[in-house]
């Protein structure tokens, strides 16, 4: 059901009387709060705003910004920039090449590892909130597929809130995926983009 | 800011095909607003926008000491901020050269077109008035010295001038005497040149992308005031007179605004 | 603090501006109002107006400054040379200032989750482009909510207020007159959520008793500008909800 009360709240504000470790919570003894601006619906705690924090198995976007002595620091829209060895990789990046890449592994302060580097030309990059991402893919990649279909374009969204878009109707498929963000904590989203996509808005 | 510079190559390419990733035509301005009295406790102020660039100004007056080569002229400085607010490359600490070329070129258009008569500024033997314009850059997205120029010229052109008190030698704030007197209204166009295009009101992304930039200032319709070249692109004649015709045009439009 | 015995800033049981002695000047907050920074905020109190704007998490700069453990606070007030009413002012940080950079970093300290970002810094900075006293609280006020439109995870948002002594009587939100003829000034800010004082700064004569008052009035008047930086931080949300929740109805959803 789309009609479900969505409450949105701020750092601070308690949301659940007991402790839970929820991203985008605190507990204490008087009960789980914000600590970010988020959306409690359907009893779960739905942050709206937040920074990428690598985790492995990750698929992200990320910008070649240095070469070093044996290997690539790669840019992945966090405070943590990733580190490709070319052990990992025959391919040679140029300083600002784009690439969709594996996180491997994280250290205990959130450095990732990155493998399975694959060099991405020629489309356009956007930087979104990683929160956003979940409702830019959709249940079982629903939402990310219909703008595929309508745009006719290629698209690669990072979980680390990154998205390359290449061919087709960019700036229709940019269009949508930035109203996502806008509007993710609503309901009826997925009519409301077909709607755009299709014209009908 | 790597993506920034990610995004270069994605000018240059949507340059070629002659169009800029905001839809605009290539000697077309972003939205300009200009708010006069943003800052009523300084004794002129503004805040200019163009497009999501702002910058504030604000005008203080003292009753200052005159250079001693000068002392039957009243004192006029442009100083510039960079706050770290602004922008994700801007650090703490003194001036940097972009910011000192930014309070350069608004001082020198205004101080070269006589805008305002600093002989008028004495207020007696040994002391003149002293006219000091602080801007402050509170958004950088491209064109800082247009916005910071539209922002100086409002801030002086909303400026009141306290009464002076010869016993006490203070400014009375609270008592202001009239209007800062005005000759001209400047304004200021710039242009980015990319490869062999020159747009006008770049972006910061353009301004990325962008191999120099040429800035005009001009007094009224017919009246060339200021320029500035900088970065490493060379003009061609062409296309200085060129810039220069744009500028005479499009410097009217903004000047209303002001 | 100059002590003035002369003026007179109680009248009829008002202060020179009308208002009562537990009154707060008007007070509007809008969050987001910068491009690039990753957040602001623009707070006007009275004739104040302070913007906050956040950068980071990102690498620290200068290196030697990383911590292992945790993200730095990098908190800068400044005030523009414009924004008094007084003579010129210098651009650039003085010692007043970086003495309110430094408590006001401390405040961060305490409420953001500094923990989640080990090696990183944050940078909290605070200008104020006119002044009208009272413009530490409010710098404070508004980088609390720029923190929270950033997206840095805070266990609280801090708000608070000056809360002093003008011709006897304990008056809060001071202004700029007050505060130079006043007797005494005692900027404060709580974090609502626990109680807890996070800058307390007297100065001036005060009692113990006349103290623990101003902190009662502090905290009642806090309350008021907590719901302002709530709202300035939902409203938005709250907008996009309230319309889309009228297009599903209409569309028949």
């Amino acid at each position: 059901m789309e009609n479900e009360k969505r409450t949105i709240v701020v750092p601070g504000e308690k949301v659940f009387n007991d402790q839970r470790r929820v991203d985008g919570g605190y507990a204490d003894a008087a009960g789980t709060f914000a600590t970010t601006m988020a959306m409690v619906h359907e009893d779960r705690l739905v942050p709206l705003k937040g920074y990428y924090l690598p985790k492995p198995g990750d698929f992200v976007v990320g910008i070649v910004k240095e070469e070093t002595f044996n290997g690539y620091e790669i840019e992945l829209n966090s405070p943590y920039d990733g580190r490709l060895s070319t052990r990992e990789t025959r391919e040679r990046f140029l300083v600002g090449d784009v690439i969709s890449a594996k996180v491997a592994d994280v250290n205990e302060i959130h450095e990732p590892i990155i493998a399975e580097p694959r060099k991405l030309g020629g489309g356009e990059v956007l930087d979104v909130e990683s929160v956003k991402v979940p409702r830019i893919i959709g249940r079982n990649a629903s939402m990310v597929e219909t703008i595929k279909q309508h745009t006719k374009s290629e698209l690669f969204v990072g979980k680390n809130g990154r998205v390359y878009v290449k061919g087709g109707n960019t700036a229709l498929a940019i269009r949508a995926i930035l109203k996502i963000c806008k509007e993710a904590h609503t309901g009826g989203l997925t009519d409301r983009i077909v709607a755009l996509l299709e014209g009908r808005e | 800011m790597i993506l920034d510079e990610v995004k270069e190559a994605y000018v240059r390419d949507l340059l070629a095909k002659g169009s800029r990733a905001d839809g605009r035509q290539l000697l077309q301005y972003r939205k300009v607003k200009v708010t006069k009295g943003a800052y009523p406790n300084a004794e002129g102020s503004a805040l200019a926008e163009i497009g999501d660039t702002k910058v504030a100004a604000g005008v203080k007056f003292d009753a200052a000491i005159p250079f001693p080569d000068r002392p039957q002229e009243g004192v006029f400085m442009v100083n510039s901020e960079f706050p770290i607010l602004a922008h994700p490359a801007f650090e703490p600490g003194p001036p940097n050269e972009n910011s000192i070329e930014l309070a350069r070129v608004v001082d020198r258009g205004i101080r070269s077109a006589e805008v305002i008569d600093l002989k008028s500024l004495v207020l007696e033997e040994g002391k003149v008035l002293g006219i000091f314009v602080d801007l402050y850059v509170l958004d950088h997205s491209g064109n800082l010295i247009d916005c910071a120029a539209l922002a100086a010229m409002a801030a002086l052109a909303d400026a009141k001038v306290p009464k002076y008190d010869a016993e006490t030698k203070k400014l009375l704030r609270d008592q202001p005497v009239g209007a800062l007197p005005i000759a001209h209204k400047i304004v200021t166009c710039s242009f980015e040149k990319i490869g062999s295009k020159i747009l006008a009101d770049g972006t910061d992304e353009e301004e990325i992308a962008s191999d120099g930039r040429y800035t005009i200032a001009t007094a009224d319709s017919k009246t060339i005031c200021a320029t500035q070249k900088s970065g490493a692109a060379g003009f061609t004649r062409q296309e200085i007179v060129k810039m220069m015709d744009i500028a005479l045009e499009k410097g009217e439009e903004l000047r209303k605004l002001i | 603090m100059a002590v003035s015995e002369e003026k007179q800033m109680i009248v009829n049981g008002k202060r020179l501006d009308g208002r009562g002695f537990n009154d707060l000047r008007p007070i509007s907050i809008k969050a987001g109002v910068l491009k690039r920074a990753n957040g602001s905020a623009l707070i006007e109190w009275g004739r104040n107006k302070v913007l906050a704007g956040i950068f980071g998490p990102r690498e620290v700069v200068p290196r030697h400054m990383t911590n292992p453990k945790r993200a730095i606070i990098q908190a800068r007030y400044i005030m523009a040379p414009f924004s008094g009413q007084e003579e010129h002012g210098r651009s650039g940080p003085n010692r007043r200032s970086m003495e309110i950079s430094k408590v006001a970093k401390h405040v961060f300290e305490n409420v953001v989750m500094t923990n989640m970002f080990p090696k990183t810094m944050i940078n909290v900075d605070m200008e104020v482009l006119q002044s009208d006293g009272g413009t530490r609280v409010a710098a404070i006020t508004a980088a609390s909510v720029a923190l929270a439109d950033a997206g840095i995870p805070m266990k609280d948002l801090v708000c608070g207020v000056s809360t002093g002594r003008i011709n006897g009587q304990l008056v809060v939100d001071l202004d700029k007159t007050e505060d130079n003829y006043g007797e005494s000034d005692m900027p404060l800010i709580l974090s609502p959520r626990t109680g807890e004082v996070l800058l307390h700064q007297i100065d001036g004569k005060l009692t113990k008793e006349e103290i623990a008052q101003a902190m009662d009035m502090s905290f009642e008047a806090s309350k008021k500008i907590h719901e302002l930086q709530v709202a300035a931080l939902k409203g938005r949300y709250e907008r996009v909800l309230a319309e889309t929740e009228n297009g599903n109805n209409g569309g028949g959803n």
